[in-house]
């Protein structure tokens, strides 16, 4: 990637921030929902998670997503993936959100 | 399959399941049925049917309409048969209800309403045992929590065979006259098939995967569970099946229900164990109100349990059978449901309104949708009553149970409230309450 690249992600992570997983309550990025964002040719890639496979919030999770990262300018396209590979565990959430929701120490 | 869509008539479900327990609690407040009438008359058949069938029943169909495909990340077998099951069991139970104010006397009814009734129930029923199987069937191998919703399914059709029978006897009919001991041998097996079975087998596995789910506790371990699941499908089997053949021979009953009772409480035991690790394994510390009042119903599940193994073994347990019965249905599932439905009802709502919007304006989280302190006071008020409830019935106290049955009824009311302003959003500070894009939710009725 480019350091126009970078700087695209950059904004992209910025502007999911919108996003929110409603039963937790903060911004999927801080929650660490986001495992990749990447740009190629101006098509932007995305791979994401959600805490549970089959949960109806995990459809409007990534419609979300897709739709917050179109709004970032220069972006062409967005393609999302949903993953549970490797599955979310709380350890991905950064430390400020963590003692923020009263999570216990994970490793 | 990434994710399940919204069950549009999942909260239609809820709503009604709501209306059938404020009317049963309303009459139990006036005084009808048990214990001013009789444990086995019709007046108190209407108060359980009520409470088992158009209570509990409806809401646990409602919420395993929109949970069983989450459990098993596949999509519903058939969302277009919700709405007409809906319909046959609402329709089902006023017409057994009718039944048997009729036989109390109530009005001068044709006999053909009770098997009429049971028809429509088993009509009912049978469209949801087939959704739901047919949408296990499509997950085999099947995870822990879905075994006891497959083995909840098979204990529901007992309960509707039994209750089937049971109208052709108090009906009258040629049919039901061949079978003049079945009330007698048939009503244990169908009350431990529909409340042990059904009922809290089922709680038993959806609860292990909301508890982990809302606590965050680590559930992946495959081990968790089985013994539960293993000793209460041995109990059940023992006790229908058992049930069933000395039914056939008249004779034992008492012996098969003593074979099940052991496991029964392994089963119970293996259980409040698991629920205790994933207590202490949860990385959330902070829990919110549903799982702090899910917690207080396993109080009562553990209580129901030591109370029917001491009446046993002091030789009260048929005389007070009715207590133990009430703790189960209302310090136990009641408070298990009310509790759950704390958090679908605002968590459906919010995905139904905001969802659509996401991405693309801020959005509130599901804990905006609700005021945990102003509805502490009415769990309270709930398990209070159920308690005292349960107590008064032990006492043999019929003016106190009302009255205790009353503040259980005036918690429901301020519960029922408080979903009501969920589904309103009438908690959600501005601006982020309607933000554009976004519609207000119909309030008995989702749009998916």
């Amino acid at each position: 990637m480019t350091i126009d690249d970078d700087d695209l992600v950059a904004r992209i992570r910025q502007a999911l921030k919108v996003v929110i997983d409603p039963e937790l309550g903060h911004n999927i990025v801080d929650l660490g929902f986001i495992y990749d964002v990447s740009v190629d040719d101006g098509v932007v890639h995305i791979i994401m998670t959600a805490t549970t496979l089959g949960c109806p919030a995990a459809f409007f999770l990534k419609e979300g997503v897709a739709s917050s990262a179109c709004l970032v300018p220069g972006v062409e396209s967005v393609d999302v993936t949903m993953t549970f590979e490797p599955p979310w565990q709380p350890s991905m959430i950064s430390p400020g959100v963590r003692s923020s929701l009263g999570f216990a120490e994970v490793n | 399959m990434i994710g399940t869509s919204l069950c549009r008539w999942a909260i239609s479900y809820c709503a009604v399941a709501i209306a059938w327990l404020l009317l049963a609690e309303g009459l139990m407040v006036a005084g009808f049925g048990f214990p001013n009438h009789d444990i086995g008359g019709p007046d108190t058949l209407v108060i359980v049917h009520m409470v088992c069938v158009g209570w509990l029943s409806m809401a646990l169909c409602g919420a395993l309409f929109q949970f069983v495909p989450v459990l098993v990340a596949r999509p519903l077998y058939a969302e277009r048969w919700t709405l007409p099951a809906l319909a046959l069991l609402t329709l089902g139970l006023t017409v057994l209800l009718a039944g048997f104010l009729a036989l109390g006397g109530h009005f001068n009814g044709p006999a053909w309403l009770l098997p009429v009734g049971a028809v429509l129930l088993i009509a009912g029923f049978a469209l949801v045992v087939v959704n739901l199987s047919m949408t296990l069937w499509s997950a085999r191998p099947l995870p822990g929590p879905a075994r006891f919703v497959a083995g909840g399914l098979a204990c529901i059709c007992v309960t509707t065979a039994f209750g089937g029978m049971f109208s052709l006897v108090l009906s009258g009919t040629a049919a039901g006259a061949q079978w003049p001991d079945l009330l007698i041998s048939g009503v244990p097996i169908h009350a431990i098939a529909g409340l042990g079975g059904w009922l809290t087998f089922t709680a038993m596995g959806v609860s292990y995967r909301l508890l982990a789910m809302f606590m965050l506790a680590p559930d992946g371990d495959v081990r968790l569970g089985r013994l539960a699941w293993l000793a209460g499908i041995t109990a059940l089997a023992v006790g229908l099946v058992g049930g069933v053949l000395t039914f056939w021979r008249m004779t034992g009953l008492n012996l098969a229900l003593l074979l099940a009772g052991p496991a029964a409480l392994l089963s119970l035991a293996a259980y409040g164990r698991d629920v205790l690790g994933l207590y202490r394994t949860r990385k959330r510390r902070a829990l919110e109100l549903n799982t702090r009042m899910s917690l207080a119903a396993l109080v009562s599940l553990a209580a129901a349990a030591i109370l029917g193994a001491a009446l046993l073994a002091i030789g009260f347990f048929q005389s007070h059978v009715g207590a133990l019965a009430f703790l189960v249905a209302f310090g136990w599932l009641t408070g298990l449901v009310l509790a759950n439905l704390y958090k679908i009802v605002p968590f459906l709502t919010w995905l139904e309104t905001y969802g659509p919007v996401m991405g693309r304006m801020p959005t509130p989280r599901v804990q905006d949708l609700v005021a945990e302190r102003r509805a502490l006071k009415w769990f309270v008020v709930f398990f209070a009553g159920s308690w005292a409830a349960t107590l008064m019935l032990l006492l043999d106290a019929a003016l106190g149970f009302r009255v205790a049955v009353a503040a259980v009824m005036l918690a429901t009311l301020g519960l029922s409230e408080e979903f009501i302003r969920a589904r309103r959003l009438a908690d959600v500070a501005e601006p982020l309450r309607l933000p554009t894009g976004a519609a207000m939710p119909h309030l008995l009725v989702s749009r998916n």
